[in-house]
């Protein structure tokens, strides 16, 4: 038992904090706040420099703590970018990397790396999110290729998305387990139409929109993995990724956060003391920073699980995922009290973090999925007697 | 990072479960009614080997890493033992032996740890007083050298198994005026002249620990008697942090995991509106927040005592994150099991209404989370 990080992810740890700092962080406030056209650039420039520093290319690999540990930093500078990077990489990037045909790992993947082929996952729509059997997007096979039709909705990325991973029906009457398939779907596609980025609450650098299908055509070697059938299947593993993502996503907002309401304690002054030292603000900064770290633990915990293939992996993703999310909007909303009225202007980071955060609890699964999850998994071992 | 426990470790924290499970646990809501100490208990833990886990084994021990004592205190706690009797355990070899184990001589350490390590004697410390808790420089048990004698006055509270112990790891002030500096710790024996102790305290939850006020007047306490030296009373106490943010834990993260499956067993087959009520969510809700509270205190609990047992300082953040954490979440969470069990849970034949008595002291014992919060905030102000 051993809960340090070794050699090569501690230099890793340093090494992306080095490089947010430099070269993400700057940038975070007006990513926030630029119309989103003007957002967009300075996004495709951020996911650049994250390919060219290997942080994209890492999200491919098997080492699933330092997923987390180089994340966190990301997300500590600019969770927008954190989920932007995330959606092309973890979201598009992993399921074709595990379960694309050769070609099609060979098409996308050091595209994807580079951070000039941008990805995304659209799986959920207007009238269906964790449920999904309420999807509607179906794909038929007219000869040999597919028709889709359908629309998808609230998928990050989709407006700037070279390619994107659509989550559809191919035969309705199989169910879940044989019935949904995912297709890959190029930028350009005949019938294929990404709606203007929709404004919201936060998180305001990743741009996030509705995507119409209207008889788009797709080729028969747009089927991930080359087998119809095998979505659902696919999707629960990819969610595995996306809501360890989220809790590092949580976690680096959450230190952004602590970061930030410290320095602020140290150097606001009230009667006569930084007013860190008064008991009450010390206690804020204190459940901060035990919020994180249990949480960056939780986060590591359920990294090392899915690297075992250990098949807790699943609850244990959707407890870091819980923890990590409601953490992260705990910390934002002490953050804002230790700052005051400060931190209640537009423009300051800890106004901005906190309207990130609230879309931790949200997505991916909201708190309520997580609970429900989790709790199934423990009543389930003592159903009998 | 290696979140495994090894085969050894694992089958250890099995055999004790069963042990406790079979052994123990019948014989614990009983006791807990009358408020007593088991000495039948006791007994079976000191043939288990439980009570010198930590201690060498040429001194009567098991000579037993951290995390597998951890894994002990858990194994006892999900077996369903009360939190008096984990909690006589945790002050007899954590607090009293383990600290004679790692600062006393080596005439100390045979003279006392044998004994202490089967159970034959109890163990105990004292460093609370009537007036201060964490605020150990403002202690005024005084200590004074005489001759071949230290000769000590004043008074400890909240010591538990004092009424029963043989044998007390005592703080004391040797210089008021030197403050932490002053404190000097050091091991009496019941039949010193001049030690006395109170009548049990009533508790509000484990019970089964007798706890009481211990008062020194003019005890003499013979030179050789001293641990660890004069002046490092401090020093040690602080030490001592590592034992109680992990082995003293782990029998709450057991105790958690007990109320977890009570209330998973409860909720499949209770039935109301034509439905086991698992299927409410606001049941679910309950069960998968204490799922989530015992995967981080795991990980708390374990953490620090990983890192002892790789040879790593204590980082006392860590410590105060375990403490606080465990203590708060884990009362709210005691309450929710509670809720869960409706009028059941209030009623004492349901175990978890003894689990939220006992789930109190979490918050309180070995520094509140008052002091939690004030000790991290303050490494996060240098």
């Amino acid at each position: 038992m051993n809960f340090e990080l070794n050699e090569t992810q501690k230099n890793l740890q340093k090494t992306m904090a080095a490089f947010c700092q430099k070269e993400i962080l700057p940038g975070a406030a007006a990513l926030d706040e630029s119309p989103k056209d003007q957002a967009v650039a300075a996004l495709r420039t951020n996911l650049k420099k994250l390919g060219n520093a290997g942080y994209l290319n890492l999200l491919l690999e098997n080492d699933l703590i330092s997923h987390g540990v180089a994340g966190e930093e990301v997300a500590r500078a600019c969770p927008a970018t954190f989920l932007s990077a995330m959606s092309t990489a973890t979201a598009f990037g992993v399921p074709l990397n595990r379960f694309g045909t050769a070609a099609q790992k060979g098409k996308y993947l050091s595209g994807v790396t580079k951070g000039e082929f941008i990805g995304c996952l659209a799986c959920t729509e207007m009238d269906a999110g964790s449920d999904l059997n309420g999807i509607k997007t179906t794909a038929e096979k007219k000869g040999d290729h597919w028709v889709l039709n359908g629309s998808k909705y609230l998928v990050t990325n989709a407006s700037i998305a070279d390619a994107l991973l659509a989550l559809t029906w191919t035969d309705r009457s199989a169910g879940l387990d044989k019935g949904l398939t995912f297709f890959i779907v190029e930028k350009g596609a005949r019938g294929l139409s990404p709606g203007k980025p929709m404004e919201t609450m936060g998180l305001r650098g990743a741009p996030v929109s509705e995507i119409t299908f209207d008889k788009c055509e797709v080729n028969s070697d747009a089927v991930l993995g080359g087998e119809t059938g095998r979505g659902y299947e696919q999707y629960l593993q990819i969610m595995e990724y996306v809501k360890l993502a989220i809790s590092t996503l949580s976690v680096g907002l959450g230190m952004a956060c602590m970061e930030e309401s410290t320095r602020y304690a140290k150097s606001r002054k009230a009667f006569g003391k930084p007013i860190g030292l008064f008991e009450s603000v010390g206690a804020k900064l204190a459940m901060m920073f035990t919020y994180n770290d249990l949480g960056r633990m939780m986060v590591s915990r359920a990294a090392w699980a899915m690297e075992q293939k250990d098949p807790e992996s699943v609850v244990l993703t959707s407890c870091a995922k819980l923890f990590t999310s409601e953490a992260a909007n705990e910390i934002a909303d002490l953050a804002m009290q230790v700052q005051g009225g400060h931190g209640y202007l537009k423009g300051t980071m800890v106004e901005r973090l906190y309207r990130d955060a609230r879309f931790a609890v949200i997505a991916y699964g909201t708190s309520e999925m997580q609970r429900a999850v989790i709790a199934k998994d423990s009543l389930d071992r003592f159903k009998s007697a | 990072m290696d979140f495994s426990f090894t085969d050894e470790q694992r089958m250890f924290r099995e055999t004790v479960y069963r042990f406790a499970r079979e052994e123990i646990a019948p014989l614990c809501e009983e006791a807990d009614l009358k408020s007593e100490f088991s000495f039948d208990i006791w007994k079976k833990m000191g043939e288990m080997g439980l009570l010198g886990l930590p201690v060498p084994e040429q001194y009567g021990g098991q000579g037993a890493d951290f995390v597998t004592c951890c894994l002990a205190g858990e194994a006892v706690g999900h077996a369903g033992v009360d939190g008096g009797h984990t909690l006589a355990w945790g002050a007899h070899t954590y607090l009293c032996a383990a600290n004679i184990m790692q600062h006393g001589t080596e005439a100390q350490k045979k003279k006392y740890l044998p004994k202490l390590a089967t159970g034959e004697w109890i163990g105990c410390m004292g460093l609370t007083e009537p007036g201060c808790g964490s605020d150990a420089a403002a202690m005024t048990t005084t200590a004074v050298r005489k001759g071949d004698k230290y000769i000590l006055n004043g008074a400890k509270m909240f010591i538990t198994n004092a009424p029963l112990s043989q044998v007390f790891v005592v703080f004391a002030t040797l210089d008021k005026t030197q403050r932490h500096k002053g404190i000097t710790t050091f091991i009496v024996e019941k039949d010193f002249p001049g030690i006395s102790t109170g009548k049990p305290l009533h508790k509000m939850g484990c019970r089964c620990s007798v706890t009481s006020e211990v008062f020194f007047e003019d005890c003499e306490v013979p030179v050789e008697n001293c641990l660890g030296g004069e002046g490092l009373g401090w020093l040690i106490a602080l030490g001592g942090v590592e034992w109680d943010r992990s082995t003293l834990l782990a029998p709450f993260v057991g105790g958690g995991i007990f109320m977890l499956e009570n209330c998973a067993r409860y909720a499949n087959q209770r039935w109301a509106f034509k439905r086991p009520i698992r299927e409410f969510q606001s049941i679910q809700n309950r069960i998968a927040d204490m799922k989530v509270y015992l995967e981080a205190s795991k990980l708390a609990v374990y953490r620090v005592a990983a890192s002892k047992d790789n040879g790593m300082a204590l980082n006392p953040l860590y410590a105060g994150v375990s403490k606080v954490y465990m203590g708060d979440k884990g009362f709210e969470m005691s309450s929710a099991a509670v809720d869960l069990f409706g009028g059941y849970g209030y009623i004492h034949e349901y175990p978890v209404e003894r689990n939220m008595r006992d789930a109190k002291l979490g918050q309180l014992g070995g520094g509140t989370s008052d002091i939690m919060r004030m000790i991290v905030a303050r490494i996060m102000m240098m």
